[in-house]
C-alpha cells in the first residue's frame, strides 16, 4: 500500500478541524478520522512487525520491521491523545481558557504534527527524513504554545529556536553523508537513499563518515533531548497541553531517535563495527541518566518530573542501544515500555492539572480523596515508570543492568544508583501528593466521576503488563531480535 | 633626466590648475542632482581671486603659529600634488611615494590645521580641532591597513610601484581595497558622512570650524589646499580602478600628454559626480556613530588584507562565485555590528542575494543538467530568502515600534572584531581539516561554514528575539551554500521543501516575538527567565 494514500485521513482530519465551524464537528470529524487513520495504519504494519511480510522499499518509501514497530508506536499513542485532547482540550474550552479558534487549530496542527511522524518513520529518503523531522517542530510549536500565556509562549520559543538550530545542523550531516557518497561515486539519483547508503556505505570516505555523523548525532540529538541539549524539553513537556507533552515524550523522542538509528547502521557497516558510535551512545546516555537523576531531586512541579523522567529514559535506551548487540534488545523493550508508561503518566497529569489547576506539587493535597481514580491510576503509573517488578519496564532494565555489570562494572554502579535516586524523588513526590492529608477547606469534597481518560490509561497500564509476559516469553524475545537485526548493524 | 622633470612640472601644475574646478565640479552636481541650478563649476577660481584681494582680519590674541599654519598646510598639500603620482608612474619622485610617506604628509598637515584652530582660543575652533584628531587617530590605522594591504600584493611600498603593476581592479582584494580607500578619502577631505563641508552650523562642522578665524589671504590658501587634496585623492581612487590610465614618464611624447590631460579631466569630471551622487544620497552621521563608520572601514581593510594574503598564498584563479560568496560574507560581518532590525534584515537580504550570485556564478562549472536546478535555486532564493523572509519579519516588527533597535551584549565594534576573528579562526581550522574531494571548492565550504558559526554566534552574543531569528536564518544560508558546495542540487521537491520550511520558520518565530513582545512587554532574551528549576 502506497504510504501516500496513509496520509490522506490525516489531511482530511486536518482540513476538518480547520473548516468546520462548531466544536461538535471538529469533535466528530477528529474521532472518526483518527479512529480511521489509527486503525489502518496498525492494520498495515503489524504484519511487517512480526516479520509476516518482508522489508520494502522504493524511491521514497521504505518499511521495515523497525519502522513499523514504531508505527504502531505512534499510531497508538495518537489515537488515545486525540481521545484524551478532545476530553481535555474541550474542558479548556469550556472553562473559556482556548477559544474556538485555537481549538480548532490544536486539531489541525496535531493531525499534521503526527502525520510528519508518520513520514519521518516510513521514508526512505533522508532528505524528506529531514524536512518531516523539522516539520514535526515546525507543526508542534504552538501546540506547545497553545495558551497566550508567558511560560507557555516562552517554553515554544526556545522549543522552536532550539530544536531548528539543532536540526539544521542534522542537515549539515546528512548532506555531509550524502557528498561522501557521491564522491564514492554512487548515481547521483541514490545518494539520498538511506538503503542505497546502507549498501554503499563501505566506499564512502571514512572522515566524511565520522564528521557527518558528529553533525547527525548532535543535531537529532537535541530532538532526542540528550544532556547538553535538553534544555527545551523539561519547558516544552511541562507548559504544553497534557495530550501534547504525552505524545511529545511517548512518540516524538523516539522517532529522532529512529532518525539517529538509520544513520548509525551506515556508520557502523562502513567501519564494519560499531564501537565508535557504541561509545558517543554510552557517554550520552549516561551523561543523561545522571543529569536527570539529580534535577529530579529539586523538582516541585509534577509536569516537570515527568519530563526529566523522558531524559532519563531517553538515556537509558540510549545507554543500553550502545551495548550492542544483546542490550539493543532490552533498548527496543524498554522502548515500547516507556511509550505505554509514560503517556499513561502525562494522560493523568492531564487530569491532575484540570481538577487541581496548577503543576505545582507543594499545592496539591489529599488527592486521594479527592479524585480517586486519578490518584491511583497515577501512583501505579508512577511504579511503573520506576520499573517496579511486573511492569514492562522493570523487564528491560533488569536484562540492560545484566548487560551493563558484565561490560562496564563501575558504571553500572553509578546507574544503579542514579535509577535509585530518581525512584526515590519520583515516589516521594508523589506519595506527597496523593497520600498527604491537610486541612484545606476550599475544595468540596466532590466525587471524581470515571472517564474515558481514566480508561485509556487503565488500558495502558494492561498493556504494561501484558507486555511483561510477551517480553518473557521466548517467541517474544526472538520477535524483538529479529526487529533488533533490522537496524541495528551486528558484526 | 629631462622628461621626468618635465613630467613632475605637469602634473604639478595641471593638479594646481584643476583643483578649484573640482570643487566647484561637486557642488554644481550636487546642486543639479537637488533640484537647484547651481552655481558654475568654475566658481572656486572666482572666490579663490576675491579671497587673495581681501584684507585679513588676524586676531590680537594669536601667535606666530597662526600665521605659518596657512603655509604649512598649502605647502603639505602641494607636496601631496607632488609626489602621488597622479598622471605619470615612474617619474623623478616617485620613489618619495611611499604609503607611509604620504600618511606622515597627510598627518603633518592635519597637525598644522589643528594647531590653528587652536591658537585663537575660541570654542568653535578648539571644537574643530578635537573632532579632527580624533577622527585622525581612527584614520590612522585604517590608512595603514589599506595601503599594506597593496604593497604586500604587489612587493611595493610606494604607490607608485602600486600603479606600475597594474593589478585589475576585478580581483576581489583589490574591489576591497577600493571601498576602503573610499572610506579614507570621505573622511580625509571631511565630506559626507564625516562631515559637512557647506555648513557654518557649530553641530556638524569638523573642517570649517578649524579655518573659521582666517580670512583673506590665508583663507585662500586653506580652501586651495583642501581643494588640491581632494583631487589628488580623486585621482588616486580613479588610478586604482583605471591603473593602465597613467603615463610611464619616461616615454614622453606631446600626443601621450595631451591624451594624458584630457583622461585626467574626465577623471576629475567623473569622480567628482559619484562624490556629488554619493553625498545627495547619504545624510551626515552624527559624531558619536563616527566610530561605527571607522569600524566599517577597518574592516573592509582588514578583510582586504586577509583575502590579499589568501589569494596570493594560495594562488586561486578567480571565480564570480568566489567574488559572489566574499560579498555574502561581507554583508553577513555588516550585519553582525548592526543594531536595527530594518538594517539587519537589508543585509541579511543582501547577503542571500549574493547566494543567488553564488548559483549563477557556477553555471559555468557544472554540467548541462545541473544548471537547470542552479537557475531554480537562484530564483527560489530570491523569492524566499530576499523577499518573502524580511518581509514577514518586517510585517510583524513593524506592529512593534520598540522592537526596531536590538539589544547586543556587545558594541558595533565588538561585534565587527568577533566576526573578523571567526572568519580567521574557521580558515585556519578549515585548512587542517581536509575532507576528500572538497578542495575544489573551499571558497565555498569557508563561506558556508562561517556562515553557520556566524548564525551561532549571533544568537549566543546576542540577546534580542529577533537577533535569534536573523541568525537561525543565517544558519540555514550557511546550509544553503553547503548543499552548492557539496552535492551541487537536490532533487526539486526536496529543494522547494527546505525553501518552505524556512518561509514557515521565520514566520512562526516572528509570530511567537510578537506574542512574547506582547505579554513580556520587550524583546530581550533575558528576560524569558518564567522557566528555570
Amino acid at each position: 500500500m502506497n504510504p501516500i494514500i496513509l496520509s490522506i485521513p490525516f489531511l482530511l482530519a486536518a482540513t476538518g478541524s480547520a473548516i468546520l465551524k462548531t466544536k461538535k464537528g471538529v469533535q466528530i470529524n477528529n474521532i472518526f478520522f483518527t479512529i480511521l487513520s489509527g486503525l489502518v495504519l496498525i492494520t498495515q504494519t503489524l504484519p511487517f512487525v512480526f516479520h509476516l511480510k518482508e522489508k520494502q522499499f522504493g524511491h521514497w518509501w521504505m518499511i521495515d520491521s523497525f519502522s513499523a514497530l514504531i508505527v504502531i508506536l505512534i499510531s497508538f499513542v495518537y489515537a488515545t491523545s486525540v481521545l484524551v485532547a478532545i476530553r481535555y482540550i474541550g474542558h479548556e474550552y469550556e472553562e473559556k481558557i482556548i477559544n474556538l479558534h485555537q481549538y480548532k487549530i490544536f486539531f489541525t496542527l496535531f493531525q499534521l504534527f503526527v502525520l510528519s511522524m508518520v513520514v519521518t518513520v516510513l521514508t526512505n529518503n533522508s532528505l524528506l527524513m529531514w524536512l518531516a523531522l523539522e516539520g514535526t517542530t515546525l507543526f508542534s510549536t504552538f501546540l506547545v504554545g497553545l495558551y497566550r500565556k508567558k511560560t507557555s509562549i516562552e517554553a515554544a520559543w526556545k522549543y522552536m529556536i532550539l530544536c531548528s538550530t539543532g536540526i539544521s545542523l542534522g542537515l549539515v550531516g546528512i548532506l555531509l553523508l550524502s557528498y561522501g557518497a557521491h564522491v564514492a561515486g554512487v548515481k547521483s539519483d541514490e545518494i539520498f537513499l538511506i538503503n542505497s547508503l546502507m549498501e554503499n556505505s563501505s566506499v564512502i570516505p571514512e572522515n566524511i563518515i565520522k564528521l557527518s555523523f558528529i553533525f547527525l548525532f548532535i543535531g537529532f540529538g537535541t530532538k532526542v533531548g540528550l544532556v547538553p541539549m535538553h534544555t527545551w524539553l523539561p519547558d516544552a513537556h511541562s507548559k504544553a497541553p497534557s495530550p501534547v507533552s504525552a505524545i511529545f515524550s511517548a512518540v516524538l523522542l523516539n522517532v529522532a531517535l529512529y532518525a539517529i538509528l538509520r544513520f548509525k547502521f551506515i556508520v557502523d557497516s562502513a567501519f564494519l563495527d560499531s564501537g565508535w558510535t557504541d561509545k558517543l551512545f554510552l557517554v550520552f546516555g549516561f551523561l543523561s541518566v545522571i543529569f536527570s537523576a539529580l534535577m529530579m531531586l529539586i523538582q516541585i512541579n509534577y509536569k516537570r518530573m515527568l519530563a526529566y523522567s523522558s531524559i532519563e529514559h531517553m538515556g537509558l535506551i540510549l545507554f543500553s542501544l550502545g551495548l550492542s548487540p544483546m542490550g539493543a534488545t532490552f533498548a527496543v523493550m524498554h522502548m515500547i515500555g516507556h511509550t505505554f508508561a509514560k503517556s499513561s503518566l502525562f494522560f493523568a497529569s492531564g487530569e491532575i492539572l484540570i481538577k487541581w489547576k496548577t503543576t505545582k506539587i507543594p499545592k496539591i493535597k489529599n488527592m486521594l480523596s479527592q479524585s480517586k481514580y486519578t490518584s491511583i491510576l497515577f501512583i501505579l503509573g508512577i511504579l511503573a515508570i520506576v520499573a517496579m517488578p511486573n511492569s514492562a519496564l522493570f523487564v528491560s532494565e533488569y536484562g540492560m543492568f545484566s548487560q551493563v555489570i558484565t561490560q562496564y562494572p563501575k558504571t553500572a554502579m553509578a546507574l544503579f544508583v542514579a535509577l535509585g535516586v530518581i525512584a526515590y524523588a519520583m515516589l516521594s513526590l508523589t506519595i506527597n501528593m496523593i497520600f498527604a492529608k491537610e486541612d484545606n477547606g476550599g475544595l468540596k469534597n466532590k466525587d471524581e466521576k470515571w472517564n474515558i481518560t481514566h480508561t485509556i490509561i487503565s488500558l495502558e497500564l494492561l498493556v504494561l503488563l501484558a507486555l511483561v509476559l510477551w517480553f518473557t516469553s521466548s517467541y517474544g524475545i526472538k520477535v524483538i531480535d529479529a526487529i533488533v537485526r533490522d537496524f541495528l548493524f551486528i558484526k | 633626466m629631462i622628461n621626468l622633470i618635465s613630467a613632475s612640472l605637469i602634473q604639478i601644475i595641471f593638479v594646481l590648475l584643476i583643483a578649484p574646478f573640482a570643487v566647484g565640479a561637486v557642488r554644481f552636481v550636487k546642486a543639479r542632482l537637488q533640484g537647484r541650478k547651481g552655481a558654475s563649476p568654475f566658481i572656486p577660481y572666482f572666490t579663490l581671486l576675491t579671497l587673495l584681494k581681501k584684507e585679513m582680519v588676524i586676531s590680537n590674541a594669536t601667535s606666530w603659529i597662526f600665521r605659518v599654519v596657512p603655509f604649512m598646510v598649502l605647502g603639505s598639500a602641494i607636496l601631496l600634488a607632488c609626489i602621488v603620482p597622479l598622471l605619470f608612474t615612474g617619474s623623478i619622485v616617485g620613489s618619495l611615494s611611499d604609503f607611509l610617506v604620504i600618511s606622515g604628509v597627510l598627518v603633518f598637515g592635519s597637525i598644522f590645521l589643528v594647531m590653528g584652530g587652536l591658537d585663537t582660543g575660541s570654542a568653535f575652533g578648539g571644537m574643530g580641532s578635537s573632532r579632527e584628531m580624533t577622527i585622525a587617530a581612527l584614520l590612522e590605522p585604517i590608512i595603514i591597513m589599506t595601503f599594506s594591504t597593496m604593497s604586500f600584493v604587489t612587493n611595493s611600498s610606494t604607490i607608485d610601484g602600486m600603479l606600475q603593476s597594474q593589478i585589475n581592479f576585478l580581483e576581489p582584494y583589490a574591489m576591497l581595497f577600493i571601498v576602503a580607500l573610499i572610506f579614507i578619502s570621505l573622511a580625509e577631505n571631511a565630506r559626507y558622512p564625516v562631515d559637512n563641508p557647506a555648513t557654518h552650523l557649530e553641530l556638524t562642522m569638523v573642517h570649517e570650524a578649524m579655518i573659521l578665524e582666517y580670512s583673506g589671504k590665508y583663507l585662500a590658501f586653506l580652501e586651495y589646499a583642501s581643494a588640491i587634496k581632494l583631487t589628488v585623492f580623486s585621482f588616486l581612487i580613479a588610478n586604482f580602478i583605471f591603473p593602465s590610465t597613467l603615463l610611464e614618464a619616461s616615454s614622453l611624447t606631446v600626443g601621450a600628454v595631451l591624451l594624458i590631460l584630457i583622461l585626467g579631466v574626465i577623471k576629475v569630471i567623473v569622480v567628482m559626480f559619484g562624490l556629488g551622487l554619493l553625498e545627495s544620497l547619504l545624510v551626515k552621521m552624527r559624531f558619536y556613530r563616527m566610530s561605527e563608520y571607522f569600524s566599517i572601514a577597518f574592516v573592509v581593510s582588514f578583510l582586504a588584507m586577509v583575502v590579499a594574503i589568501f589569494s596570493v598564498s594560495s594562488d586561486v584563479a578567480l571565480q564570480y562565485y568566489i567574488l559572489f560568496s566574499l560579498l555574502t560574507l561581507i554583508f553577513v560581518v555588516l550585519l553582525f555590528g548592526r543594531v536595527r532590525l530594518k538594517a539587519i534584515l537589508r543585509y541579511y537580504a543582501l547577503s542571500s542575494m549574493a547566494i543567488a550570485g553564488i548559483a549563477l556564478g557556477l553555471l559555468p562549472l557544472v554540467s548541462p543538467e545541473e544548471k537547470n536546478h542552479l537557475w531554480l535555486f537562484a530564483v527560489f532564493t530570491i523569492v524566499t530568502k530576499v523577499w518573502a523572509v524580511p518581509f514577514v519579519i518586517n510585517r510583524i516588527g513593524h506592529v512593534k515600534k520598540s522592537l526596531t533597535n536590538l539589544s547586543s551584549f556587545m558594541r558595533p565594534g565588538k561585534s565587527y572584531f568577533a566576526a573578523v576573528m571567526i572568519l580567521i579562526m574557521i580558515y585556519f581550522t578549515l585548512k587542517n581539516i581536509s575532507i576528500e574531494g572538497l578542495t575544489e571548492w573551499n571558497t565555498l565550504l569557508f563561506t558556508a561554514v562561517t556562515l553557520i558559526v556566524l548564525g551561532i554566534a549571533m544568537m549566543i552574543l546576542k540577546r534580542n528575539i529577533f537577533s535569534q531569528i536573523v541568525g537561525l536564518l543565517i544558519i540555514e544560508n550557511g546550509i544553503a551554500v553547503f548543499v552548492l558546495a557539496t552535492v551541487g542540487s537536490l532533487p526539486i521537491i526536496i529543494e522547494f521543501g527546505i525553501f518552505a520550511v524556512t518561509v514557515a520558520t521565520a514566520y512562526i518565530l516572528a509570530i511567537l516575538s510578537a506574542q512574547i513582545s506582547e505579554l513580556y512587554g520587550s524583546t530581550d532574551t533575558e528576560d524569558l527567565r518564567e522557566l528555570v528549576e
